[in-house]
């Protein structure tokens, strides 16, 4: 066992990206009246409970080895989680899918800036990674956005924020801590947390869904590939990776969703117009993420090595 | 000792039936082509049964294919070619691992992932180039091209884009093993 390799991780990042963007495919199936709290309570609970059934050695070793940092740690990463998440709940209301979209990527334009006030050292390539988004971003909303989205779009950026914050917690926390455990941890709390703001928007609860196979099914997808498994190679690969390059990596989000909604049946998922402000500023994502993740000075070392051989 | 060894592999044997289920049940609401295919990431555990427990892994990836055909109404005469397509796939890859690849099972570099991505995808045309005829023999009025091609994207890109992270993480940081 040798641990994940830089190539491995950022594989990882990229998969439990793709697995987010899915997130709509699978919302599609879940009908309306069902709170966002309710799915994100119940999604929780099942993917805990299939890391903890799964691994419950494992994670009584590791609360045994590190007590109470390790609660406190993922009690902390819960409040986070489900702050931004209930901000990007409330504030994506506001606009449409592919708007949405762009606007959560915002996340990786902030997050250079969260490093700086956390003392953290941010490299040249960050900042224009972070340049290339922001750029990918303001051209893919020109024309899109009105003053009356204001408080979504306040919303959505005080979302990306805190999902920095989070990020770079879960950066440091999975390397602290045996990331299974923090996983299995945190998206307990989550459950628990959620269950509250669940009773607090519906007081019946679970007797206030018409239950039916179709929601059923959904939730269970939802909490084996975006809940366990995402979230759990998530934490693995983030040990291995940089804050940045995750951040990064996770704002491909766009791109596989503009991906979906090009392909898949308007059954599954609305349709996302491919503008061309969409697709140049979904370019540009691409680039930003190229020049985070690209070593380009090794590759021209290379080069020069190359053509002087 | 003995009886201990097979009833441990027994086990192991019901539980990735089990969680062979426990994913692929789930997915019978989002069917693509009513009562024939469906999207199935389920078969991203079939490299991974096949990678780190073998032959008995690729047996309980098809014997899951079957019960999960039996339990949603899906159980048809074509589903005979598709418990050997679904223990064939599998057990290729195994073979490709341990028998024809110089090196061990690692997807440590570049190359070795390149090497899996091509042994999946080679597997899922064999896959569907089993199953097709069959399922085309039994019901004239699927559209075999479309059957065809929805079987390989299942069986390969699911394989690729899903199971390969999960082998990385079951093999180089929760201490799996693959199957000698």
């Amino acid at each position: 066992m040798k641990g994940m390799t830089k190539l491995q991780a950022n594989l990882c990042l990229l998969c439990v990206t793709m697995c987010w963007s899915t997130e709509v495919i699978i919302f599609a199936c879940i009908p309306g009246s069902v709170p966002g709290f309710a799915t994100t309570c119940i999604t929780s609970a099942i993917g805990s409970a299939i890391l903890i059934a799964s691994f419950y050695k494992r994670i009584a070793e590791a609360i045994r080895k590190s007590g109470r940092k390790l609660i406190l740690a993922c009690l902390f990463l819960s409040i986070l989680n489900g702050a931004y998440n209930t901000m990007y709940i409330y504030g994506l209301k506001d606009f449409d899918v592919s708007t949405g979209a762009f606007t959560i990527s915002m996340t990786v334009v902030v997050l250079p800036v969260i490093l700086l006030s956390l003392r953290r050292r941010v490299e040249l390539h960050t900042w224009l990674s972070a340049g290339m988004v922001l750029i990918g971003i303001t051209l893919s909303l020109i024309g899109k956005v009105h003053i009356g989205q204001m408080t979504g779009f306040l919303l959505v950026l005080g979302g990306c924020l805190t999902r920095a914050v989070y990020i770079v917690f879960v950066n440091r926390f999975a390397r602290e801590h045996d990331p299974l455990a923090v996983s299995a941890l945190m998206t307990g709390m989550v459950a628990i947390t959620s269950f509250g703001m669940w009773y607090f928007v519906e007081p019946r609860t679970f007797a206030a869904i018409e239950w039916n196979k179709q929601i059923i099914a959904s939730l269970f997808i939802y909490s084996y590939f975006i809940v366990a498994f995402a979230q759990t190679i998530n934490f693995f690969a983030q040990r291995r990776a940089t804050a940045a390059s995750s951040t990064v990596i996770y704002s491909l989000e766009i791109v596989f969703s503009i991906i979906w909604g090009l392909v898949l049946p308007a059954s599954i998922i609305d349709p996302v117009p491919l503008t061309l402000s969409t697709a140049i500023g979904a370019l540009f994502v691409v680039a930003g993420s190229l020049i985070e993740l690209v070593d380009f000075k090794a590759l021209l070392k290379k080069g020069a090595v190359t053509n002087e051989g | 000792m003995k009886d201990k060894k097979i009833s441990d592999v027994l086990l192991t044997f019901l539980l990735q039936v089990i969680v062979y289920l426990v994913v692929s049940i789930p997915f019978k609401v989002m069917e693509v082509i009513p009562g024939f295919t469906d999207i199935r990431p389920v078969t991203l555990l079939g490299p991974i049964y096949a990678v780190f427990f073998g032959p008995q892994g690729c047996l309980a990836f098809a014997a899951g294919n079957l019960i999960t055909d039996i339990v949603s109404d899906s159980l048809r005469w074509s589903c005979i070619a598709g418990f050997i397509a679904n223990f064939g796939g599998p057990y290729l890859i195994y073979l490709y691992w341990t028998r024809i690849s110089k090196e061990s099972f690692s997807l440590r570099t570049g190359k070795n992932i390149l090497k899996h991505i091509a042994v999946v995808i080679i597997t899922a045309v064999i896959t569907s180039a089993i199953i097709t005829p069959a399922v085309a023999l039994v019901y004239p009025d699927v559209d075999a091209a479309l059957f065809a091609v929805m079987v390989v994207l299942n069986t390969a890109a699911f394989p690729i884009v899903l199971g390969i992270p999960l082998i990385f993480l079951m093999q180089e940081e929760l201490g799996f093993e693959p199957h000698k």
